[in-house]
């Protein structure tokens, strides 16, 4: 039960490889903190550096208030849980997860509680005997989790865990490890490349790349409100159709400019242009899939575009366009708006027009790549 | 014996689970037997079923059998040449040729003279006429044994291919029934380059172990139970078969007589421990030589492995001789030491008996820790390396890290590898030979030949019996017995073994 | 309550938190004791290879002395090796290298490809068998094989051929380790091509070999290596006839207690020689004969 704070964390490989840039991030106790990013994003440097398995170039880590940097990873009072498990194979599962507390030196009747206990917890009571050779990729994972369970440590930290399970095992340790953490209760730093995972996961989401830092915030923030186009690509699955559009003013009015078609920016969205007193211009224009409707005729509002690839993914259509300039782009149609006739004509090649409204639009800069209205 | 569940088991405390283990172990042993003799006998029943079950195939093999399959249990591959099978046929029938012809003119004789191994031995005749000696050479044991041995291995092929012989013609049959044309020559050809390549492949290789490794073997086991030696080596004196009297003397059954019992039971020590030591000491600085050079943060990392690598190069007979001498009494080592006037008189290195074993146990680190640092290396690399993140986390030190995950991970690794090791130092005749070659003399120890010394090595033993008094048969009984220890070893090794890899596992 | 702070337990220690010397001042001090001995280690090792290489330039004793740098340095010994069979032997162990190297590596090969590769009747038994008799000490045999090769006159003068006639006969029992290798070469590479039309001849040369080149190295390197260290056997078959020597037995036998005085250093020089072309071309191969070495003993 612990805060954590990274206060200017840097990690520089031989002396000129930066792999994490400048990182300030205050965590609060007991609160589930994500980090997300593409491979290579450093954010599992940094959490190897919280556990004391990096050293850290410049700045400092501080651990309940006290600064680690100097300390081993044991004496950081902190449990891991690796991506490959990092079970000891010759060593039986209750061996495995009693390591750390018979390394502590605990009385064997003490460790057998704690051991059966977590056991229990995590339904791995019938295989305390075995090897980990002899357990299926869940059960390793189980294991894994209990290792560090027993450890009753200040700061949980999850690199990767669940991204060695096949699709359908991940969505069930994920919803465990959902209810684990009401058992545990204690602060979690969890990283993955998994942005389902990220959101469903975390009190609060760091989005990385190249090193630096993107955006912080709830799960709802970093989807509503994301702070470049980058973050607004990354989060949120099929990813947000980006475009070239203009924004343009009318009678102290915004509008956008796509394609020939003029959609007026109105509702909060448009509020908050004028607030911020947006210069019209090139912008580039973000509409998430699920915020493109079908329209019946052509209108000022709407464009047109040709179907390339429909996929049917049952209670939705993934509709897979192309747009007059040749830019590509992604809709999800809710299957229950369509009537079985409109269903049928949506084969490839067909016509229709699109439109999305105002609100659901996010303005980026055309050069910064910023977002126009959030930051 | 109480048996207990998983649960109550881990609740025991360490020092019970132990004893509890111990007990389960021996509560199994009876288990353990009973299976073993079951395996047995189940191995003798399949044995006898499959041999009937022959029997009973050729039977009716002949019973039901055309004109063609009958004469062929006469004249072999008769059926397969009626049938357009000619390749097969022509060489069924060759080989039962040369069979026949070579019993006809020597093996009946090889045989025959197998049990007495020759009735007449050379004659030594004095020749009034030139007034010398003349030796007119009759039987000669060494090539009755030998051309026996070969004799029984020729029958022993001749009846598998005559068994062949009629399988094929029961298989042609078969597919003539079934209406399907037969496998003509040349399909015969191509199968050897594809279906059965294996035998293509294996057939030199095999021949060469049969005859360079298996018969030799079966020859030098033969000959413990003979009084071969150089003095009766069979051509000028006929040897002959002496039962058990060989092993009477080497382990002392027989009261009474001259018997090695109690100079075998040293030398036996002295290897057991020479080769645990051997084995070991490399074993365990060589892993720590890899983890010191492997370690995050040394520098130079190619040019220490390279020094030691180097040294793996140089033949070893030169290294192994040079150092003998560089530590001989008035060798470098005592020079030097002498001049710098740190000892009084040349150190005994090679003519104490406990300086010499030490000796050898050093130098043989000297040889062996660059061979084991690479192998290893190539383990160490192997093990995760989140293995060690994790127990970090856990709480342990760098020695907790090795003796909790490094040192089971490679003894779990290489346990099979240790085994082998183990054997090889028990034999590991060059770096005894070279350094001291048994030195220092051990004048107490009775030995049926050759000067033993305090730092001989049973194979060592061997050879000298053998090449410098040529009393072969004993020679031979010390490597029966070396088998038997070795073999015993490896046994009771690989029932402890944790895990004998599966070999598909790799694949 | 959370369940798991029904776990917790009152501290088993409860040592004032103490600050450990920095992560990294205790590896640097870690790391340069480990320098250090690296250093000794490397001149333990080396120190017997840089005496043997100066005395065999000492010109003013033949026998051993008191230090390590030569008083007076000279090529003596080496001109000495000139008047003695040394290069007959040398001629003689190079020919048995190639050879053995040459045929030993395809008898390796096929007995460990096939080993790898086919599942055949007998196939288990056999490795069986071959590691039951390889406990059994090959030396006895040499007494024996001494016999036949006499008998086919292939002893003493002739000792080259008869020599590499047994250790190539002998060579397919050393499998292991490239049958370990050929292990890791998926199974379903030849599967691939057994579909794709090729016999099992053509698996092997056109798959097989070509990926199996490290080990085809391996086996000849070590193949080659041999016989330039084989004292054992070589000096049972050649019987005291230097025309049938290798290096190993000639050079022993300057050693002799009658001869040692006189031909010390130039064992020395005849050390060297025999030394430098088998490193050279070893450290050329190094790579390969690593990987065999770790890659044998883990699957051995």
């Amino acid at each position: 039960m612990a805060t954590v704070k990274l206060t200017n964390v840097k990690k520089i490989y031989d002396k000129h490889v930066v792999a994490v840039q400048d990182f300030n991030l205050e965590i609060a106790d007991k609160e589930f903190v994500v980090f997300v990013g593409p491979s290579g994003c450093g954010k599992s440097t940094t959490l190897r550096m919280i556990a004391g398995l990096e050293d850290i170039s410049e700045g400092t880590i501080e651990i309940d208030g006290e600064v680690v940097n100097d300390l081993q990873p044991k004496d950081r009072n902190i449990a891991m849980v690796f991506q490959n498990y990092a079970l000891y194979p010759h060593m039986t599962v209750y061996d495995n997860i009693a390591f750390s507390l018979r390394l502590k030196k605990t009385p064997e009747d003490i460790v057998y509680d704690k051991v059966t206990k977590a056991a229990e917890i995590l339904g791995i009571t019938d295989y305390l005997l075995r090897k980990p050779k002899a357990l299926s990729g869940g059960q390793r994972q189980r294991v894994a989790i209990g290792r560090a369970m027993v450890r009753d440590s200040k700061v949980f930290l999850m690199d990767e865990p669940l991204s060695n399970l096949d699709a359908k095992l991940r969505n069930q340790m994920r919803a465990e490890i959902i209810q684990l953490r009401e058992k545990i209760d204690t602060t979690f730093v969890y990283v993955t490349h998994d942005q389902t995972e990220a959101m469903t996961l975390g009190d609060r989401i760091v989005i990385m790349k190249d090193g630096y830092i993107q955006q912080v915030g709830s799960p709802m923030d970093v989807f509503e409100k994301p702070v470049n186009l980058f973050v607004a690509e990354f989060i949120g699955a099929p990813k947000m159709n980006i475009m070239d559009a203009e924004l343009i003013v009318e009678d102290g009015k915004y509008y956008v400019h796509l394609l020939g078609a003029k959609i007026p920016v109105d509702g909060f969205k448009g509020e908050l242009l004028k607030e911020r007193n947006v210069a019209p211009g090139k912008i580039k224009l973000g509409i998430r899939p699920e915020h493109l409707t079908l329209t019946a005729e052509k209108s000022e509002k709407s464009f047109e575009c040709q179907l390339q690839v429909n996929e049917m993914m049952g209670s939705e259509l993934h509709l897979h366009v192309v747009l007059s300039d040749g830019e590509k782009m992604i809709a999800r149609i809710p299957t229950i708006n369509l009537a079985p006739e409109q269903r049928a004509g949506l084969v490839a090649g067909c016509t229709f027009c699109i439109t999305a409204e105002g609100k659901a639009m996010h303005f980026f800069d055309a050069e910064t790549e910023k977002n126009l209205i959030f930051d | 014996m109480t048996k207990y569940t998983e649960l109550e088991y881990l609740k025991l405390s360490k020092w019970r689970k132990f004893l509890y283990k111990i007990a389960c172990f021996f509560v199994g042993i009876p288990g353990w037997f009973v299976n073993l003799f079951k395996k047995i006998g189940s191995a003798f029943k399949d044995f006898g079923i499959s041999v009937k079950d022959d029997f009973v195939d050729i039977f009716t093999t002949f019973k039901n059998g055309d004109y063609k399959t009958r004469l062929s249990f006469v004249i072999m591959g008769f059926g397969s040449i009626a049938r357009g099978q000619i390749l097969r046929g022509v060489l069924f029938l060759l080989f039962e040729l040369v069979f026949i012809v070579y019993m006809i003119f020597w093996g009946g004789y090889w045989i025959s003279m197998l049990p007495s191994l020759g009735t007449q031995g050379a004659i030594k005749e004095y020749d009034p006429i030139y007034d010398t000696y003349v030796t007119t050479y009759y039987d000669d044991s060494f090539k009755i044994l030998l051309y026996g041995i070969l004799t029984i291995f020729f029958i022993v092929a001749f009846l598998y291919t005559w068994r062949l012989n009629v399988k094929q013609n029961a298989i042609a049959e078969e597919i003539l029934k079934s209406g399907k044309p037969l496998k003509g020559t040349k399909d015969d050809l191509k199968s050897l380059v594809d279906e059965q390549f294996h035998k293509t492949l294996l057939a030199l290789p095999l021949t060469g172990i049969l005859v360079f490794t298996v018969m030799p073997m079966i020859f030098m086991i033969l000959v413990a139970f003979t009084n071969y030696s150089g003095e009766f080596d069979g051509k000028n004196n006929l040897f002959s078969w002496v039962g058990l009297e060989n092993f009477n003397q080497m382990l002392g059954w027989s009261a009474g007589g001259v018997n090695y019992a109690a100079t075998f039971g040293e030398v036996l020590a002295w290897t057991l421990i020479w080769a645990f030591f051997a084995t070991f000491t490399n074993y365990f600085l060589g892993m720590l030589v890899a983890m010191m050079i492997n370690k995050k943060g040394i520098r130079l990392k190619k040019v220490w492995r390279t020094i030691l690598i180097v040294t793996i190069a140089v033949p070893q007979f030169i290294s192994l001789l040079y150092v003998s001498k560089m530590f001989a009494q008035d060798g470098l080592v005592n020079g030097m030491l002498l001049d710098w006037g740190w000892i009084d008189k040349a150190l005994p290195f090679w003519t104490d008996s406990t300086w010499a074993r030490v000796m050898v146990i050093v130098i043989n680190i000297w040889i062996g820790i660059p061979y084991l640092m690479l192998i290893a290396t190539g383990i160490l690399m192997n093990i995760p390396q989140d293995l060690y993140e994790s127990a970090k986390i856990d709480g342990a030190n760098a020695f907790q890290q090795y003796t909790k995950i490094t040192l089971p991970y490679m003894l779990f690794v290489t346990g099979p590898y240790l085994l082998t090791s183990f054997i090889s130092n028990m034999n590991n005749f060059n770096v005894i030979y070279l350094l001291t070659g048994g030195a220092p003399t051990n004048a107490a120890a009775l030995s049926p030949g050759g000067s033993l010394g305090y730092t001989d090595l049973l194979i060592t033993w061997l050879f000298k019996i053998a090449i410098n008094d040529s009393k072969f048969y004993m020679a031979s009984v010390i490597g029966i017995l070396v088998f038997i220890v070795v073999s015993v070893i490896s046994l009771i090794v690989y029932s402890l073994l944790p895990s004998t890899r599966n070999e598909e596992d790799f694949q | 309550m959370s369940e798991m702070n029904q776990l917790e337990t009152p501290e088993v220690e409860s040592k004032p938190k103490k600050r450990h010397m920095g992560i990294k001042t205790q590896r640097v001090i870690s790391n340069t004791i480990i320098h250090i001995l690296l250093v000794i280690m490397s001149v333990v090792w080396l120190v017997p290879f840089v005496c043997i290489v100066l005395q065999s330039f000492r010109v003013e004793s033949t026998w051993q002395v008191g230090y390590i740098v030569p008083q007076k340095w000279g090529f003596d010994n080496y001109i000495a090796l000139t008047k003695t069979d040394f290069f007959t032997w040398y001629l003689n162990t190079f020919i048995i290298a190639v050879f053995t190297a040459l045929f030993q590596t395809i008898v390796v090969l096929c007995m460990s490809y096939t080993l790898s590769r086919f599942r055949f009747r007998g196939r288990k038994g056999l490795m069986r068998f071959m590691l039951i008799i390889g406990m059994f000490p090959g030396m006895l045999s040499m007494i024996i094989l001494y016999r036949i090769l006499a008998d086919l006159h292939l002893t003493q003068g002739n000792a080259v051929p008869g020599l590499i006639l047994v250790y190539v006969a002998s060579s397919g029992m050393g499998y292991y380790v490239s049958k370990g290798f050929f292990d890791t070469i998926p199974k379903s590479l030849d599967e691939a091509a057994r579909v794709d039309g090729a016999t099992r001849m053509q698996v092997l040369f056109k798959i097989i070999l070509p990926l199996a080149k490290p080990i085809v190295i391996y086996t000849i390197l070590t193949a080659f290596m041999a016989p330039w260290a084989d004292f054992v056997f070589a000096r049972y078959i050649s019987m005291n006839t230097s025309q049938g020597m290798n290096v190993a037995v000639g050079l022993y036998s300057w050693l002799n207690k009658d001869q040692i005085a006189g031909k010390y250093t130039t064992f020395c020089a005849g050390g060297v020689l025999v030394a430098i072309p088998v490193t050279v071309l070893f450290m050329f191969l190094q790579k390969y004969y690593v990987s065999g070495v770790t890659g044998g003993a883990v699957k051995g």
